[in-house]
């Protein structure tokens, strides 16, 4: 029978299965500080060891300070944190990559930068971004802490089997540079919902998802959960085994995985998807988010829309985007490109790549942050950061008038000393608006890294398809 | 399980104002409490009894994978969160760590229920019974792995 990629690679991973529930072997367990210490209290607790220390690898990315590594840490919780999952590694015997380690980064990012990802293995981490992951072709899930501990413990997670939902983006941008990843994955979100994505796990096909590098397939996959979806998943090719080859923690046999992956890592042709969304390319403008969901979206040629026109109808949606119209401090009907930024961050799991700053640095090359603005660049890992210095990106954004950090969340999730005040209106490379995220009563409009570096010049959002980008 | 409502009519109730980020470095789990919800509703925590139920619209606990909401919820005496529809991590979330029933109920009992209703809620019946307005209404059975799951109590207490 045919079969979906995402199929495959779960009827390949169950160990035991019964009335659609699975117990599925886990390849890879991903942890960082926030999500972990309970699960590894859990297991002392019950005199439990770490079932494969050797498939786990763990890394400080949340709440880890951006500013000079060489000092202490002042925020004595984040410390105590930081030194409980030093503790923890050590006691069990897991590889981490800590604050004064090369590889220290965002776990998303430092997954595929090491060659721990891999094409058509199951990995788990207890972050909602662990999708991300599955730009390279593998089952990637977000987990809590509970189903850490139990990986911990076992090596396995129980499931129940999703769904599969096929996303097809069809034909070719316009403009690449300037319409980019994050503004297809904005896109199919504001059409599909937070929610259109429940239960299944995306696979997403088509000319313009081929066309995308490693760098910009993660960007896509990273905000499945944004759709609600369990995982996203792209089929490995060419790229995919390009970009990994000769990384740390590929097998040794990388030919020979190669060729395999080559082979049976695809969906077959006929194989059906319980679902199906189909997305013309050539349309998509650069996005920016107006409102508290990554849903509510629009082009930045749009303007901030009418509840009612935004609810179509669906009462719950319009009160929806009342709020968030007043949480946001917008009014309907102002053109995007008028509203004006306090803050800019590029950064995250979902942007904050080498080539996502390589782009961004096209932008702000020679140019000027506005004075209204305060910047910051905050490069996903540290061999990201070298990578750019090396190229002296560093220079560029420095020179404009950038802040250029240390490795982490940051800005991300507001848990580091990197937040909004209540107010400040941000354009950020991240995957969430929520009330609160960057910062208590902070705002966040959700754009690309050259829409981002555009606000941070101009002072406000401007539609980067004018720009010469090439 | 009896208790009385406090409704959020709201759609999209994410994990970030169910427990904003800088609370993640919280330890105690009864510190964690004093934050709950404190994105949306300052006052959660003041107003909130043991025995309580949330009620809530679509896509509740959206965002990230952090265990600490359904703690934070489940700390704060909260016994179950009945909403139209929920985010799966947090649904896994509550079950497997047993803090808290995520309870998925239908529009016509979302409508019908009322801030500070008192309710009671028998999950072997499937059950809600509305004891200020008199009604019942049915809530969406456990799936079957979540069921026994929670019939465990919890995960680490669940044996396939
Ligand atoms: S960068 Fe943001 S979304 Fe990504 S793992 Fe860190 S906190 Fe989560």
């Amino acid at each position: 029978m045919a079969k979906t990629l995402f199929e495959k690679i779960w009827d390949s991973h169950i160990v035991v299965e019964e009335n659609g529930r699975s117990l599925l072997y886990v390849d890879r367990h991903l942890v960082h500080e926030v999500t972990s210490p309970q699960a590894f209290d859990g297991l002392r607790l019950n005199g439990r060891t770490v079932r494969r220390a050797d498939l786990t690898f763990a890394t400080m990315d949340h709440n880890v300070p951006t500013s000079d590594r060489s000092l202490p840490i002042l925020d004595q919780t984040s410390s105590t944190q930081i030194k409980a999952l030093e503790r923890n590694c050590k006691e069990f015997g897991i590889t981490l990559f800590d604050i004064h380690s090369p590889n220290q980064g965002i776990v998303h990012v430092i997954g595929p930068e090491l060659g721990i990802t891999l094409p058509g293995t199951t990995i788990v981490c207890g972050d909602s971004h662990t999708s991300t992951h599955g730009a390279f072709g593998a089952l990637a899930f977000g987990i809590g802490t509970s189903d850490v501990e139990h990986v911990l413990a076992t090596q396995c997670i129980m499931m129940e089997k999703p769904k599969t939902f096929e996303i097809n983006i069809q034909g070719k941008r316009k403009n690449p540079h300037a319409v980019t990843a994050k503004d297809i994955i904005l896109s199919i979100i504001r059409k599909i919902g937070t929610a259109g994505g429940t239960g299944t796990v995306i696979e997403y096909r088509g000319e313009t998802i081929s066309e995308l590098t490693m760098e910009q397939r993660m960007t896509i996959c990273n905000m499945s959960i944004e759709a609600g979806a369990r995982a996203g998943l792209i089929a490995p090719d060419e790229k995919t085994f390009q970009y990994l080859r000769g990384r740390k923690y590929v097998p040794q046999n990388y030919d020979e995985c190669v060729n395999l992956w080559r082979e049976n890592l695809k969906s077959d042709s006929g194989a059906r998807f319980d679902k199906s969304f189909t997305l013309g390319a050539e349309n998509i403008a650069p996005q920016v988010s107006w409102g508290t969901n990554p849903a509510m979206t629009t082009d930045v040629t749009g303007t901030v829309p009418f509840p009612d026109e935004y609810g179509k109808g669906n009462p719950e949606e319009e009160k929806g985007a009342e709020k968030a119209l007043q949480y946001m401090n917008l009014k309907s009907g102002t053109a995007i490109t008028d509203i004006t930024i306090d803050r800019v961050f590029i950064g995250s799991c979902t942007n904050s790549r080498l080539g996502d700053l390589m782009e961004a640095a096209k932008v702000v090359k020679g140019k000027k942050v506005s004075s209204q603005v305060r910047a910051m660049v905050v490069p996903g890992s540290q061999l990201v950061k070298k990578n750019a210095e090396e190229i002296g990106l560093d220079k560029i954004f420095k020179d404009a008038g950038f802040e250029w950090r240390e490795s982490g969340c940051s800005m991300c999730l507001g848990m580091n000393p990197d937040i909004l005040a209540a107010g400040e209106r941000c354009a950020s490379t991240s995957n969430r608006n929520f009330e609160g995220r960057q910062g208590t009563g902070g705002r966040t409009h959700l754009v690309s890294p050259v829409m981002a570096a555009a606000a941070a010049i101009n002072g406000h959002f401007v539609d980067v398809r004018e720009l010469d980008l090439n | 399980m009896k208790g009385s409502v406090i409704k959020y009519e709201r759609d999209n109730i994410d994990t970030d104002v169910i427990l904003p980020g800088p609370y993640l470095k919280i330890h105690d789990y009864a510190e964690l409490a004093t934050h709950a919800m404190e994105g949306l509703d300052k006052d959660f925590h003041k107003r909130v009894k043991p025995g309580d139920f949330i009620v809530a619209g679509k896509n509740f606990g959206c965002g990230s994978s952090r265990e600490h909401a359904p703690i934070a919820l489940s700390y704060s005496g909260i016994k179950a969160v009945l909403a139209l529809s929920f985010a799966r991590i947090f649904y896994r979330n509550a079950v497997d760590g047993a803090f808290l029933l995520p309870i998925e109920i239908d529009e016509s009992a979302y409508k019908d229920i009322s801030d500070t209703d008192s309710l009671e809620v028998d999950i072997s019946t499937n059950d809600i019974k509305n004891l200020t307005k008199n009604k019942t209404y049915k809530m969406k059975p456990f799936p079957e792995l979540i069921g026994k799951i929670i019939e465990a109590g919890g995960l680490f207490n669940y044996k396939p």
